[in-house]
């Protein structure tokens, strides 16, 4: 914090919202609402079988129907690691030779309106002679299952190992070994707003702009001119309002790419505007692990070790830029958690099927990580008899062994864990629920308790991105503040606010610094042609990168508002102080409009030799590029139906840690919605695929998001450690409330159903899951007892 | 083509449309009446609702030539509803939105939530959103928002108007 900002600040404020007003009023702008005259609506042709070669493209309308044929120029937009053991299958806008997920675009079809593009495209006659489908992850590489793509000797992107320590002596050595399977079934990120796109060549400007849905429009511009074969200042892209996101509007995706070409090749604008059937089936998927690991431990309950192998389910193909590989690698080195263990080795594949391709949702691999580590820490403590909170306490890192490399190679930075763990212990009262338990409840359910520590890796730059060798390293961001001539303050930024607030909080940074009135301050963001460069929204990074590049950028600012109002003050910058939107000096005080008035327009009142303008860029990246771990405990409360397998959320406590709060009532709102998608994981969300390959999931009647009677009122409690080495002590949260509640939850279902023995292993616990489990496990003692 | 009249927030308006044509549609790609928002277009997530004769409907679902003769308030309509601004303060406040895509369409919902039950409490208002979805908030917020505003505009006898704590610990 710079030494000069008025220390009653604007950091750590509960500032209301300034991005609210246009949404209350219903005059918010998403992609949708954006027309332009001449507008043509694209409906999209897409493929009905999950695998099979591709044949004649029959068109009622030549010049209205396009596929594969009428764009042989476009550049295949597959991304995956910069690794030689990485196998890349050429991923086209529109199919060419095969077709490999359901939902896989094969042509477009162009109408004045959707409907009638709709009508065009029934017409359209695809051939497609089907090939076997291959659906079960762990089954697709089994000897003899069908190759998907040509070239691969298996159905896997890439096979890796994470190792660390002596898995085989702690093995050999430890009194108790636990193996168990998990799975976290697929999903979809679902923002309420789809995706959408438009464009135009706009031939005022000699340009295609595009606006789109999207979390990053400036990497964007870099995919969409490398697959459209456009040099970069020849695109223009614009995010609106999105409308959420999660993870699933930063890849490149084939309907932005063909949308663009259409516009080009019709010179006509364009659109494309996803409905929720095409969300749920050809959207970016995610989640879909499958865990078979070992646990060894002593018989007082002290982790020593885990051996394991994780199967990734990546879909079909894998999108840009970064593909599916950081899945296995986060899941197999999130696999520890924040437990300390000697040794640990995982083998991973990221397996190949014919499904969507996945890409990153909120939480990216550790929701799946966190469940199996917790699930297998519970099953450890019923194995030798203890209270699973308990066995969590002696294994968690401890806060005087911080900083703490895990032996996933995760560089915990700060906090304190096991006081996390016993604020949630306190908030659903342990003790007390164990006696009713006992006690057992009039209405023939069962409540149980889970708990589950969590991670959430943050603000991680350069360092972690290469050795995750990703073709685009979002290391830094940038940030340029711009005093107009009366004193207000313009920040551009190239993060892409969503929903995270980030108008207010960066606001309240520059505020912070100024010592303006957030009110004087708007935040532009989300157009490749008025900010600086950025990487966009994503991977909770955004308080930590732009958050930082705005306090530099305003801090410059601020140091040059008071060389000028040193000036005119005629005192010493070393006698002056910037307060309440003035330079204050020992004999009187100019304020920054009038500071920014001389630097805009009257240059005859700056100091000689000064340039002109309040004008200043800075980029940020922490010097620790390796990361921030916010970190928190959940602990779930339910009661379960053994008979329907209806599970209930009854209480639902966090302790979390995320550093210093920008904005408290911004961090809350984000653990809130995050934890809701995790309860979504835990017990409603799938797509399940049948055995051809046909998704089952694809309206809101089959695909169930959590509403509001299913949640319960979350009760959060901060514990605040402000990190070293980022501005003001911020970690990114954005994630980890979606983290920990599959595990939790599932561990309390488990703890719940403890005296019938029902396997509680995979997500989500749907009624039939459940009550499958009970029955189950009431066959086996049946049989026990014959 | 069908020709329609219908009363939109206050004003007659004429149309032609098709017999298959939305209302959503209607208001949005001809009227450009664009708060009202589709999340889904089968009935399922409540972003599109608007008041059909003053009761919520979901406008994905409901053909245009129904609505011929009768009338039809979108969230455009509502900006100088005094109850309305009451609901909104309290959706600010309350920090009941985040993307704002659910927010016209919630709002819509709060008012009538509010005029039914005039007092609800949590587990009536959570089971009346069970037909709007919110991606992002995890509802709390819209729950307390909707309380909120309800207690502020219809005050029990000798109430207390503060807003319900919210604070976690
Ligand atoms: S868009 Fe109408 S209910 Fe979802
Ligand atoms: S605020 Fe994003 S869907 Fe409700």
């Amino acid at each position: 914090m710079s030494a000069d900002a008025d220390t009653q600040g604007w950091v750590g404020v509960r500032l209301l919202r300034k991005e609210d007003r246009r949404h209350l009023l219903g005059a918010s702008t998403f992609t949708a609402d954006v027309r332009v005259p001449g507008l043509l609506e694209v409906a999209f042709v897409r493929s009905q079988f999950a695998h099979g070669r591709l044949g004649a493209v029959a068109k009622p309308d030549g010049a209205r129907v396009f596929s594969a044929e009428d764009f042989p120029h476009l550049k295949p937009i597959d991304g995956g690691p910069e690794l030689p053991s990485f196998r890349a299958a050429p991923y086209h806008a529109f199919a060419r030779d095969k077709v490999h997920f359901v939902g896989q675009i094969v042509a477009a079809c162009l109408a004045p309106t959707r409907a009638q593009a709709e009508d065009l495209a029934d017409q359209v006659g695809v051939e497609v002679d089907a090939l076997p489908a291959v659906v079960d992850t762990v089954e697709a590489l089994a000897p003899g299952a069908a190759i998907l793509h040509d070239g691969f000797p298996d159905n896997a992107f890439i096979h890796a190992t994470v190792t660390e320590g002596d898995i085989a002596a702690v093995a050999a050595a430890a009194p108790v070994a636990l193996r168990r399977t998990f799975r976290m079934n697929r999903q979809a990120t679902v923002s309420l707003e789809g995706r959408g796109v438009l464009a135009y060549w706009d031939h005022r400007l000699d340009e295609l702009v595009v606006t789109l849905s999207t979390q990053g429009a400036h990497v964007m511009r870099i995919g969409l001119a490398m697959a459209l074969g456009l040099p970069e200042h020849k695109l223009h892209l614009i995010a609106p309002d999105v409308g959420g996101g999660f993870g699933g509007k930063n890849r490149l995706m084939p309907e932005e790419v063909a949308v663009c070409a259409l516009a080009l090749k019709t010179g006509r604008p364009v659109r494309w505007i996803e409905d929720r059937r095409e969300h749920l089936m050809a959207s970016v998927h995610c989640r879909e692990h499958h865990y078979d690991i070992t646990l060894y431990a002593t018989r007082e309950g002290r982790l020593l070790g885990l051996k394991g192998e994780v199967h990734i389910d990546a879909g079909a193909y894998s999108l840009w830029p970064s593909g599916p590989f950081m899945e296995a690698s986060m899941a197999a080195r999130n696999l520890p958690g924040p437990y300390q263990m000697q040794a640990l080795h995982v083998e991973t594949h990221t397996v190949a099927t014919s499904k969507a391709p996945m890409g990153p949702y909120r939480g990216v691999a550790r929701p799946g990580a966190c469940f199996a580590i917790e699930r297998a820490v519970d099953e450890l403590a019923h194995a030798i008899g203890m209270e699973p909170a308990e066995v969590r306490r002696i294994n968690l890192v401890g806060p005087h062994q911080m900083p703490y490399r895990t032996i996933g190679g995760m560089q915990l930075d700060s906090g304190d864990y096991p006081q996390a763990l016993e604020r949630v212990r306190e908030m659903v009262d342990l003790a007390a629920l164990r006696r009713r338990q006992q006690a057992g409840e009039d209405d023939g359910r069962r409540i149980g308790v889970g708990f589950a520590v969590y991670t959430e890796q943050s603000g991680h730059g350069a360092a972690e991105w290469t050795k995750r060798k990703s073709r685009i390293v979002p290391g830094y961001e940038s940030a340029t503040a711009r005093m107009l001539p009366d004193g207000t303050l313009l920040l551009l930024v190239g993060i892409q606010n969503h929903g995270q607030g980030l108008e207010t909080s960066l606001a309240q940074i520059a505020a912070q610094e100024l010592s303006l009135d957030p009110h004087a301050i708007s935040v532009r963001y989300g157009d490749t042609a008025l900010t600086p460069f950025g990487f966009g929204t994503f991977a909770s990074r955004s308080i930590v990168f732009s958050g930082g590049a705005v306090a530099r950028a305003t801090r410059a600012l601020a140091d040059k508002a008071r060389r000028i109002g040193a000036h005119l003050l005629q005192a010493d910058v070393a006698d002056t102080r910037l307060a309440d939107g003035a330079v204050h000096g020992p004999n009187g005080k100019v304020s920054l409009a009038e500071i920014a008035r001389a630097a805009n327009v009257r240059q005859e009142f700056l100091p000689a030799g000064m340039p002109p303008l309040l004008d200043e860029t800075a980029t940020y990246e922490p010097e620790e590029s390796g990361g921030f771990f916010s970190y928190g405990a959940h602990a779930a409360v339910v009661a379960v139906d053994p008979e329907t397998g209806v599970t209930t959320t009854l209480d639902y406590a966090i302790a979390e840690d995320c550093g210093t709060m920008i904005n408290p009532m911004i961090v809350d709102g984000q653990i809130i919605g995050g934890v809701a998608q995790g309860i979504g994981t835990a017990l409603y969300e799938e797509i399940p695929y049948d055995a051809d390959g046909q998704p089952l999931a694809t309206t809101f009647g089959d695909y169930m998001v959590p509403c509001a009677p299913e949640l319960p009122a979350l009760r959060i409690h901060h514990l605040v450690t402000p990190a070293h080495g980022t501005e003001y002590g911020v970690k990114g949260m954005g994630e980890g409330g979606a983290i920990a509640p599959p595990a939790a939850i599932a561990n309390a279902v488990s703890d719940a159903l403890r005296d019938f023995g029902a396997r509680i292993w995979e997500t989500p616990l749907t009624p039939r899951r459940v009550s499958d489990a009970v029955a189950a496990a009431c066959g086996d003692r049946s049989e026990d007892a014959v | 083509m069908t020709a329609i009249t219908l009363t939109l927030n206050g004003d007659r308006v004429r149309e032609e449309v098709e017999p298959r044509d939305i209302l959503a549609d209607l208001l949005r790609d001809r009227l450009r009446l664009t708060g009202t928002h589709l999340g889904c277009e089968h009935g399922a997530c409540g972003a599109c609702t608007v008041t059909l004769d003053g009761l919520p409907v979901r406008s994905c679902i409901v053909l245009a030539v129904m609505c011929d003769g009768r009338t039809v308030e979108t969230i455009e309509g509502t900006r100088a509803d005094a109850t309305m601004d009451v609901i909104r303060r309290h959706f600010h406040e309350q920090h009941a939105l985040q993307c704002g895509f659910c927010t016209p369409g919630m709002l819509i919902a709060a008012r009538d939530i509010i005029a039914r039950h005039t007092r609800p409490d949590e587990a009536t208002v959570r089971r009346e959103l069970s037909g709007q979805v919110c991606r992002c908030t995890g509802y709390m917020g819209i729950v307390a928002a909707i309380r909120a505003a309800a207690a502020e505009l219809h005050p029990a006898p000798g109430a207390d108007l503060r807003t319900p704590d919210l604070s976690t610990s």
